[in-house]
């Protein structure tokens, strides 16, 4: 709660100053303060929200952490496919690896925090958490995105892209409320394999496509921090009233699996045919995947359902 | 004062009806458990008939069909495979305390699908089975080939599938820590889920375990001729090597075909076949049925009780092998309490009297130790791959890279120095020397502890990280030191209970992994020791607490000689018995503590370092304790350095490679001085 306000004061604070000509310019962060003499130009983020708001700036970073992963999970905003150097996982990234990219900012979340005095001492580091306990990711993210954008003297396009996320979004709630079909809740899941999901909950990033389209979330009970729970497929059972949208990949073979189980053909949602498949997003990034995500929605559920995965 | 002839206690008049009526009245519960939610939306009879029909006009009967029936039938089914199988192996074994889990089946099993998920995913869809079975058999034939030449001996075969088991599972982990989004459905198999929508992996898996069943009895007769003892069956012409190989192999493939299916059930088939012979079974055919009965009792019980957990939270998946452990760990405990302690710890017979290496000057060897823990500092701060290949960083750019390679490496070297002495500090306070921090459970019990807090959500520092596990590993010392106060520290029952206490971490641990996210990560990373989050200042004041506790250990030299001759004559000798072994137990448990929360509880150095400091011809207690404090301190500075570069960038947490290093190490050492 602290650190929320902080971070909002020192923000307000930054808005206030934009005008002005930076010289040493200081950032609060959840660690602490941050003071840059010039604009970072070697930027490191070890994690994947960070390395998705850099490119969103248009700042390609030096290195990231997973980088193989990020192309293969992420994708959007695409990394270049030269130039950009892996530091370890996200997890556990190698100090040695940073160290050697002599980077000027360090961009990381509270994860690292037991590491943050050793990252401190490789470089300027700059701490903010889109997911931890009691965060609200989206606001977190955007916040994050535009704190970037005046470290790295891009304000102007920070502004840009949040404005382009939010007038998507808003486009999207139109086209959906002019088709009339927001009436119905909508259970968003990923299938883990053909007797598990992972359903996306109100306290996570996803919840914020869904309630700036104007639809309601199946699925009531808070997740883990990073806005899901793991939950047996009978789960979905208990919201008949529920529409379904799956996000891919799915497992192979789910799609059989699936036909032949009464179970599942019985479920409300399939005989309504409203299973609506989307591309694979990210759930766990920046304020990207939501304005992805919402586009995909909608156009799947103007699209009309199927009774089953693809 | 390693004597077998541990007092027994006196066997308890069993009543006839005890164990029906105890089956009985399990699946009486289990099954009313079960049913009870159902009963708001269905009649009985309707919910009766969901097992064989359902009505499509009413959406809870089509529910109770095909979700809640196949659950139930699955529970029952999964759960009498494993209590059979498991009254098989310890008949095989005529080892109380044996089953698939503890010969590293479930483990091997988990293995097998790991690999396939990653390297052969066609193969998983077209048969789960196969994979699973192959690693399951994998799993048995390293144990049996570890043990072939000790002809099996039961404790000697337990111990090689506990190795086994951590073994694989460490290997499992590195696959998880670096492919873990590849593996997603894994982290869920890992930990056993029943949830089913279909009659289909029933109609699938109950042909097989049928058949499977059907052979493992046709061995029943030659399976009783081996109650005879083995020279009396051989007499009778059973060949007795191959009726045990055809029986492991039997259960390898009812174990792995079950586990493929629902992935790794823990402990049920070890809880129902002790909790069979703790109410009375007898006879070898006695304790099959009731161990299978009961086995398909407690699993129903297990899985409702993780259904109902689940929709009592937020509704996110609570794993049935978290309950199954729950339950299971508890049993286990009660069930050491009663048995007889027959036989011996590999290691028991031979040392440390029989096991005398040719002694060597505690100078020499301390210096050649301190030589090697320079050169590894040397070599670690020094040479090292860069993003562009490997180079040299000369003495004058330490400074800076001490930020990078220091304080971890200081920190590692120091939890293998804790180690090493609280290793010694144990074998020498029980006598044994397969007695170790990790072996005995009180690693465990501190990363137990370490666990409930990561569960509970709190945010503990580093401080309160040790103080937690400090007191969780003295907690679990104690307890130990209590159960087998009466067994005099020899035999099975401190293992076994350092094993219970394992799977109620086992336990935590699963539940973390199921519910996904990057938080289990971390813990598992934590767990398998990752020393890069150490800081300076953490490496510093470790440095400091090390030095101060070796100064406390200089004073407890003349009684930890003294005390193994007996308490008779150590109080005779004029030693406060007493308040000296609380001292030793705090000293031990805090040193332990210090090092389980830089390098997690399974790296197994407080196990070898003793034991090389012993094979190193240090003999008496003070020198044992200095060698072996270097040799644990060059064991996890070594770890520590390849842990950093082996898959550069990447890493690997430090007390993964000990575990894997020290496994293979353990393994030699029992196949070389395990004849028990």
């Amino acid at each position: 709660m602290c650190t929320k306000s902080a971070g909002l004061a020192g923000l307000f604070l930054l808005l206030i100053t934009l005008a002005m000509p930076a010289t040493a310019d200081t950032w609060q962060h959840e660690n602490g303060t941050l003071t840059l003499d010039k604009v970072p130009e070697r930027i490191v983020a070890l994690n994947w929200a960070a390395t998705e708001a850099l490119l969103l700036l248009g700042v390609t970073p030096v290195g990231v952490a997973d980088l193989a992963g990020y192309s293969h999970w992420v994708r959007e905003p695409a990394l270049p496919e030269s130039g950009v150097r892996n530091v370890g996982t996200r997890v556990a990234p190698s100090l040695e690896a940073i160290a050697e990219l002599k980077p000027d900012l360090i961009v990381t979340s509270a994860e690292m925090a037991p590491a943050a005095d050793l990252l401190e001492r490789l470089a300027p580091t700059f701490v903010v958490s889109v997911y931890k306990e009691g965060s609200q990711p989206f606001a977190k993210a955007r916040r994050m995105l535009l704190a970037l954008g005046e470290m790295l003297g891009r304000e102007a396009r920070a502004q840009e892209v949040v404005e382009d996320v939010e007038q998507t979004l808003a486009e999207q709630r139109a086209r959906l409320a002019e088709a009339g079909v927001t009436e119905r809740p909508v259970a968003l899941v990923n299938f883990l394999d053909a007797r598990h999901v992972r359903i996306y909950a109100p306290n996570g990033l996803y919840q914020t496509a869904l309630k700036a389209l104007g639809l309601t979330n199946a699925w009531p009970h808070p997740g883990n921090f990073w806005g899901f729970s793991v939950v047996g497929l009978e789960a979905i059972a208990a919201f008949p009233e529920s529409r379904l949208v799956v996000i891919s990949p799915t497992p192979p073979g789910l799609a059989d699996t699936l036909a032949g189980s009464p179970f599942w053909t019985y479920l409300p949602a399939v005989q309504r045919d409203q299973v609506y498949q989307v591309e694979a997003t990210w759930p766990f990034g920046g304020i990207y995947p939501v304005k992805r995500l919402a586009t995909q929605i909608t156009d799947s559920l103007l699209a009309g359902g199927s009774d089953n995965v693809q | 004062m390693y004597s077998d002839t541990a007092t027994l206690p006196a066997q308890r008049p069993v009543l006839p009806a005890r164990l029906p009526v105890a089956a009985a009245l399990l699946w009486l519960t289990a099954l009313l458990a079960s049913a009870l939610p159902w009963l708001q939306q269905l009649d009985p009879m309707a919910l009766l008939s969901a097992f064989w029909t359902f009505n499509p006009d009413t959406y809870a009967s089509v529910l109770a069909h095909f979700s809640w029936a196949p659950r139930v039938a699955m529970a029952v089914l999964v759960g009498s495979a494993l209590g059979l199988a498991g009254s098989v192996t310890q008949q095989i074994l005529g080892n109380p305390l044996a089953s698939p889990t503890t010969l590293g089946v479930a483990a091997g099993s988990q293995f097998g699908v790991t690999v396939a998920s990653l390297f052969f995913p066609g193969l998983l869809a077209f048969s789960p089975d196969l994979p699973a079975i192959a690693g399951g058999l994998l799993a048995i034939a390293m144990v049996i080939a570890l043990t072939w030449r000790l002809g099996f001996s039961p404790v000697t075969v337990i111990l090689a599938g506990l190795v086994i088991t951590f073994f694989l599972g460490a290997t499992n982990m590195a696959f998880l820590l670096l492919k873990g989004e590849w593996l997603g459905n894994l982290f869920i198999w890992g930990a056993g889920s029943l949830v089913q929508n279909n009659w289909q992996p029933f109609a699938d898996l109950w042909p097989r375990v049928v058949i499977l069943v059907a052979l493992m009895l046709l061995l029943m007769r030659p399976l009783q001729l081996l109650q005879l003892g083995e020279t009396s069956a051989s007499s009778l012409g059973a060949k007795v090597a191959w009726v045990r190989a055809l029986a492991l192999f039997l259960v390898v493939l009812l174990t792995a075909t079950v586990v493929s299916r629902v992935g790794v059930i823990a402990f049920v088939g070890l809880a129902a076949p002790v909790l069979a012979r703790l109410l009375g079974a007898r006879t070898l055919g006695g304790r099959i049925l009731w161990s299978t009965l009961l086995g398909g009792g407690l699993l129903l019980l297990a899985d409702t009780l993780a259904h109902w957990a689940s929709t009592w939270g937020d509704g996110s998946l609570i794993p049935t092998g978290t309950t199954t452990a729950l339950i299971g760990g508890p049993i286990i405990l009660l069930a050491l309490q009663g048995f007889r302690n027959t036989h011996h710890m590999p290691g028991q017979t031979s040392s440390p009297a029989g096991f005398l290496p040719k002694r060597r000057p505690i100078l020499l060897v301390s210096a050649v130790l301190t030589g090697l823990l320079l050169i590894t500092v040397v070599v670690s701060m020094g040479w090292s791959p860069g993003l562009d290949g490997w180079r040299w960083t000369g003495l004058s750019q330490w400074h800076e890279a001490w930020i990078w390679r220091g304080p971890r490496m200081l920190a590692a070297v120091l939890a293998g120095i804790a180690l090493g002495l609280a290793g010694t500090l144990i074998q020498r306070m029980t006598g044994n020397p397969m007695g170790s921090p990790e072996m005995l459970g009180i690693s465990g019990g501190a990363a137990l502890v370490m666990v409930v807090i990561v569960l509970s959500g709190l945010e503990a520092g580093r401080m309160g990280q040790l103080v937690a596990a400090t007191a969780g590993a003295a907690g679990a010392l104690g307890l130990l030191i209590l159960l087998a106060r009466r067994h005099r520290f020899a035999g099975n029952q401190l293992l076994l209970g350092g094993l219970a206490l394992y799977v109620f971490m086992d336990a935590g641990l699963r539940l973390v992994m199921a519910s996904g996210g990057t938080e289990a990560s971390k813990l598992l990373n934590w767990m398998y020791g990752s020393t890069w989050l150490v800081s300076e200042g953490e490496a510093i004041s470790l440095l400091v607490f090390i030095l101060m506790i070796s100064g406390a250990l200089a004073s407890v030299v003349r009684p930890l000689t003294i005390l193994p001759l007996g308490e008779q004559s150590a109080s005779s000798l004029g030693l406060p018995v007493a308040r000296v072994r609380l001292l030793l137990l705090l000293l031990a448990a805090l040193l332990t503590a210090a090092a389980t929360v830089v390098i997690g509880p399974l790296s197994f150095v407080g196990l070898i370092a003793p034991h090389l400091a012993r094979v190193l011809g240090q003999q008496t207690v003070g020198r044992q304790l200095i060698a072996a404090a270097l040799v644990g301190g060059v064991l996890l500075g070594v770890a520590d350095y390849l842990s950093r570069i082996i898959v550069y960038p990447n890493q690997l947490p430090a007390g993964l490679l000990a575990a894997l290093v020290g496994g293979i190490y353990f393994l030699w050492g029992l196949s070389r001085h395990g004849r028990a």
